[in-house]
């Protein structure tokens, strides 16, 4: 597989929000992202910082490609895992068992490479004989083990974090952390969403700064110690 | 599947799982289980055939035989497309978090109740092949036919009502008050002779008035006119190809209305 740079181009406005107010055709448009141009490459650890409705996730959003450009151009390589919700795809009435089988399909593995997997799922998972019972008897520390193990069997290229990486217990913290340094050890591309800045700079080594969809600094981990004091200064 | 490529055989792998995982909830937790497949048809039967037959003069064959398979086909045709309908909202947790083919949703639920059709379709037929004397099994290779085109039609407008409900919620209204409506324009509890003449072109721009003639034809030997049968076609072929369309244009912005 070549698969040696990774170009994500990304232009001009998204509306994503177009309301249509009982034929009074009253609309409005929010741009979410507005004409946003970047580049990462294969290996990188990209972390994505800003406050509240800067932009984040939808810019996460379309790359991982739940949701698609109005203009502009988008270009990706390789296979993407999204980790903005881990427990998307689980069915509260199935087994653990039956819902890993349709998450590893939605993780983008193939029929044969889940069978082969399954038991390294289970086996990591680490959640005992509640595999066989109905995922509404789980607690949400279990559904989270469940998730994770999935999306990191699927061994992506690309991996996307949302917040949700620092929930779960301390023993699951670790695991998926060392999981996490892991992945970042074998050079896959790594992108987070994050307020924890501690978690950016032990794991990211460039910055994208967003801001009311408008790019405002891209560079190196220098960034972070500006945006925490700006954030300061402002309140 | 050798013939398919790999993207299409993994494709076809995320729907046959959607499907299994469909049809293994949908009864979990209910004590009668796959029965009810059976027993909610066989219910409308006596309930309808009690009052139709009255109504309605069949003579070659009993009312309440007429009635089963047509129940049987137009609860897949209803139930699955109202059930469709909602159901890229009530799936906005999926859509919103991961990335997968957005037609498989649909295609599910298509899938899930018309193997449940096959299931108690096959029952039936067993009944008709042990009651029934004198069965034409040559006119049976309709069958499949018919079934195929009953999916095509389903599945194109599941896929047309589930996009447009998405940006516009009314459609789901609409939908509930159709169906009902729909049922008595089409021939379920009653047979297409009882009808002026003239109104025969009109109702066969309905598809399931020829679906409904082909089952009744080749299980009962029913008469069935093949000429207007062609209106249905074609009107089956409008309804997926709009539907294609509209899901088509529709599905990349999914995410940004739910």
């Amino acid at each position: 597989m070549e698969n040696v740079v990774k170009n994500y181009r990304l232009f001009h406005e998204k509306a994503t929000l177009i309301e249509n107010i009982l034929g009074k055709s009253k609309k409005e448009k929010f741009a979410a992202l507005k004409g946003i141009s970047l580049e990462i490459r294969k290996g990188e650890k990209v972390g994505i910082i800003g406050s509240n409705g800067s932009g984040k996730t939808t810019l996460l959003k379309i790359i991982a490609g739940i949701t698609t450009l109005n203009s502009g151009k988008l270009l990706t390589e390789g296979k993407i895992v999204s980790l903005i919700d881990l427990s998307a795809g689980f069915h509260p009435e199935l087994t653990g068992e039956e819902n890993i089988y349709i998450n590893a399909l939605l993780a983008g593995m193939d029929r044969s490479e889940m069978k082969s997997k399954i038991k390294e799922i289970i086996k990591y998972a680490d959640i005992g004989k509640f595999i066989d019972a109905p995922l509404y008897t789980y607690s949400s520390g279990m559904k989270l083990r469940l998730g994770f193990a999935i999306a990191v069997a699927a061994n992506p290229d690309i991996i996307i974090l949302d917040e949700e990486v620092s929930a779960g217990d301390e023993d699951f913290q670790r695991k998926s952390m060392k999981k996490i340094d892991e992945f970042v050890r074998e050079g896959k591309t790594l992108l987070v969403v994050s307020h924890w800045m501690d978690f950016l700079k032990k794991h990211c080594e460039r910055i994208i700064w967003l801001d009311k969809g408008k790019m405002v600094a891209d560079g190196g981990m220098r960034i972070l110690n500006r945006y925490q004091s700006g954030g300061k200064n402002s309140g | 599947m050798f013939w398919l490529n790999n993207k299409q055989k993994k494709w076809w792998d995320f729907v046959l799982a959607m499907t299994e995982k469909e049809i293994k909830s949908r009864y979990k937790m209910a004590v009668f289980g796959f029965l009810w497949i059976f027993l909610n048809p066989l219910l409308q039967m006596l309930v309808l055939g009690l009052i139709f037959q009255f109504f309605v003069p069949i003579k070659t064959i009993n009312y309440f035989e007429f009635l089963f398979p047509g129940l049987l086909i137009w609860n897949f045709f209803s139930y699955t497309i109202t059930k469709n309908t909602p159901m890229y909202i009530n799936e906005r947790a999926l859509i919103q978090k991961a990335k997968f083919p957005r037609e498989s949703i649909v295609l599910s639920i298509v899938f899930s109740n018309l193997f449940h059709l096959l299931i108690s379709f096959l029952m039936f037929m067993l009944w008709t092949l042990l009651v029934r004397e004198g069965v034409d099994l040559t006119r049976w290779l309709v069958l499949p036919i018919a079934v195929g085109w009953l999916t095509v039609l389903t599945s194109g407008l599941s896929l047309l009502f589930s996009s447009l409900n998405v940006k516009w919620r009314d459609i789901n209204f609409g939908v509930q008050a159709i169906m009902p409506l729909w049922f008595y324009a089409t021939p379920v509890v009653y047979t297409l002779d009882l009808l002026p003449k003239w109104i025969e072109r009109i109702i066969y721009l309905n598809p399931m008035t020829a679906i409904l003639g082909l089952f009744r034809w080749s299980i009962f030997g029913m008469a069935i006119s093949w000429e207007p049968i062609v209106i249905s076609l074609v009107m089956t072929l409008i309804i997926f190809v709009t539907g294609v369309v509209v899901f088509k244009k529709e599905s990349p912005f999914f995410d940004d209305w739910i």
